[in-house]
């Protein structure tokens, strides 16, 4: 089912339908029917190359998690299955968005698919953001599966009924945010840098992401203008992926407030938007010839 | 179908050969790994316990900045480490001394790695109680300052805990700084959620000290607070220790009685058996020797004249 030649079909085919309206003066109205074609077919992509048989792994760890961990964590194994399951969605989030994020444009630009889809009236900018909504609604399914898988395990481990099989979910919710904002740091590198090299760039990323709290409070520390300048800007420029981090305190049942979520949710959306946005710049001036 | 009268000669063609080396290397690749990693393993000098801590353990800050988002997992991965650290020294001491290993044995583990290993386990994760808790069970009995420490880091970082008041009050009243121990109790008693036991306990104990009822509550409250099983068979193992010292206090009235009454000690627990059945204790069927609460008979000591925990008991010594 990865055949090129019926991912070129499918994805112009449908790409066709939606753009035969759009000759006919209907421009607007249809664009988001167009990114939506294309986040649909990169949903479907994804589907067939397997990218959700990780759910496979994700469940075998979380079943062996949660019958060997009575054993060796001394009556913690609520506190571990939620550390464990947790950090499994995001490392497991990670590197789904890292390296399905940079093949997204890649793989159409080497299979060739990319002429078709671009030789019918579609911007390119549509293009980017209908395989950034794909990439978003294969990680949410993922995410969602894994979040449900845990709250199983926390079933298991307890029992029964235990208050974090619910007070997990706004962290949960925040590692998809994170994932979100990595997807389209992954797909903006991919516009214009080998695959290898982006997904090396936005593994920085995620790393700096982490310490950006720390450069802020490096900023603060120096006494040179120019260097405070500097770092400071750069603390803006890196997303503060500290921000997502609340699976350590989700252990603890501490779930965060509407407020902070929105705030998130917030900071995700306009985050992620610049980055499309900087990476449709690119893109409309890639030659592809 | 005609049968063939000469069948095909068994033939080896070029790629089976090929195949069949292949497999054989594989093979002996592997047997030849397996001999070559034992051979380097016996050569290596087996680690100190200096140098296992400096190759195993970064400073905690460290640990956290390295362990990004995942901090919490970092932590129990320490937080096992800590446990099975413990439980391999205890075994290994249990091989070497052959018996079961008593909580004042704990302080000949050489545990020097364990304050390390909870100190990492709650930099990176000062949430997480269960450490704290080992901590003020297990580290005052070979460091109680790094226990102290320990439990004044949790204070610090979780101001709201009233458990973690308790523990370093367990901890001072372990010192017999019972003064320093009640203050906490109260302290920790002026806490939401406290319960109201905490402030009675803080009252008794800057009044009475040591005092056994004191020592009974205190195991008490910490045995139905902890979640921990390890900790739980500690304190009981405690409780069981304040119900013997009881029962070795009223004996020894016995034995005093009967040495006032006959000029000369017991010449075996016979002599006083009905005595002791008359308090109510629990005498051994074949030699009339009173049953200490883990059901061990206590031994007869100085020519009969004192009573003696038998060595083998599950009741601690100190």
């Amino acid at each position: 089912m990865n055949d090129p030649v019926m991912n070129q079909r499918t994805t112009s085919e449908a790409v066709e339908s939606t753009t035969v309206e759009n000759r006919a003066g209907v421009v607007d109205s249809r664009m988001l029917w167009r990114i939506s074609t294309i986040a649909q077919n990169a949903f479907r992509e994804a589907v067939r190359d397997r990218v959700l048989y990780n759910l496979v792994l994700f469940v075998l760890l979380l079943t062996a998690g949660a019958i060997f961990l009575g054993e060796l964590s001394g009556g913690q194994e609520a506190k571990i299955i939620v550390d464990l399951g947790l950090s499994s969605i995001l490392l497991f989030g990670v590197f789904i968005a890292i390296f399905v994020g940079i093949g997204l444009v890649h793989k159409e630009i080497e299979r060739r698919t990319i002429y078709a889809i671009l030789s019918k009236p579609i911007g390119r900018g549509e293009f980017l953001l209908g395989k950034y909504l794909g990439l978003c609604l294969t990680l949410l399914v993922n995410v969602f599966v894994m979040g449900a898988g845990v709250s199983l395990a926390l079933l298991y481990v307890k029992h029964g009924w235990d208050p974090l099989v619910l007070s997990i979910w706004p962290a949960i919710l925040l590692i998809y945010l994170e994932l979100a904002i990595l997807t389209a740091v992954a797909l903006l590198f991919s516009t214009f840098s080998s695959p290898a090299l982006s997904a090396l760039l936005t593994f920085f990323v995620f790393v700096a992401g982490h310490f950006s709290g720390d450069l802020k409070t490096f900023a603060e520390s120096l006494g040179g203008t120019a260097a405070r300048w500097f770092f400071t800007i750069i603390y803006y420029l890196v997303p503060n992926l500290s921000n997502y981090s609340l699976i350590t305190p989700a252990a603890h049942g501490y779930a965060p407030g509407a407020p902070a979520l929105l705030l998130a949710l917030l900071y995700a959306a306009i985050y992620s938007s610049v980055l499309l946005a900087a990476g449709a710049l690119i893109f409309n001036r890639r030659n592809f010839k | 179908m005609t049968g063939q009268l000469n069948p095909k000669p068994i033939t080896t063609s070029p790629s089976r050969v090929r195949s069949a080396a292949l497999y054989l290397v594989i093979l002996l690749g592997i047997a030849s790994v397996v001999s070559v990693s034992n051979w380097i393993d016996a050569r290596r000098k087996a680690p100190t316990v200096e140098s296992t801590e400096e190759q195993l353990y970064l400073k905690a800050p460290t640990v956290k900045r390295l362990s990004l988002a995942f901090n919490g997992l970092a932590a129990d991965w320490y937080w096992m480490r800590s446990l099975q650290y413990v439980g391999r020294k205890s075994l290994n001491y249990q091989k070497t001394h052959s018996g079961q290993m008593s909580l004042s044995d704990l302080g000949e583990l050489d545990l020097s790695i364990l304050p390390v290993l909870l100190r990492v386990s709650t930099t990176l994760d000062p949430q997480f109680m269960a450490p704290y808790e080992y901590g003020a069970m297990i580290l005052p009995t070979f460091n109680d300052e790094e226990a102290v420490a320990l439990l004044k880091y949790g204070i610090e970082q979780n101001p709201d805990q009233w458990r973690l008041y308790q523990h370093l009050g367990y901890i001072y009243w372990q010192r017999h700084d019972y003064q320093k121990a009640g203050e906490l109790y109260l302290t920790g008693a002026k806490l939401k959620d406290a319960p109201r036991w905490l402030e009675e306990m803080g009252a008794r104990m800057s009044l009475e000290g040591g005092s056994r009822m004191g020592a009974r509550q205190m195991y008490q409250h910490l045995y139905e607070e902890s979640n921990d099983n390890w900790v739980k068979q500690t304190l009981l193992r405690r409780l069981l220790q304040v119900d013997s010292l009881e029962q070795r206090d009223l004996i020894r009235r016995v034995l005093g009685e009967y040495s006032t009454r006959f000029k000369r000690c017991p010449s075996s627990w016979k002599d006083i058996s009905a005595a002791l059945m008359a308090l109510r204790f629990r005498i051994d069927a074949t030699s009339g020797a009173p049953l200490d609460p883990a059901g061990t008979p206590y031994l007869l000591g100085k020519d009969g004249c004192e009573v003696e925990l038998d060595p083998r008991s599950q009741v601690p010594y100190r």
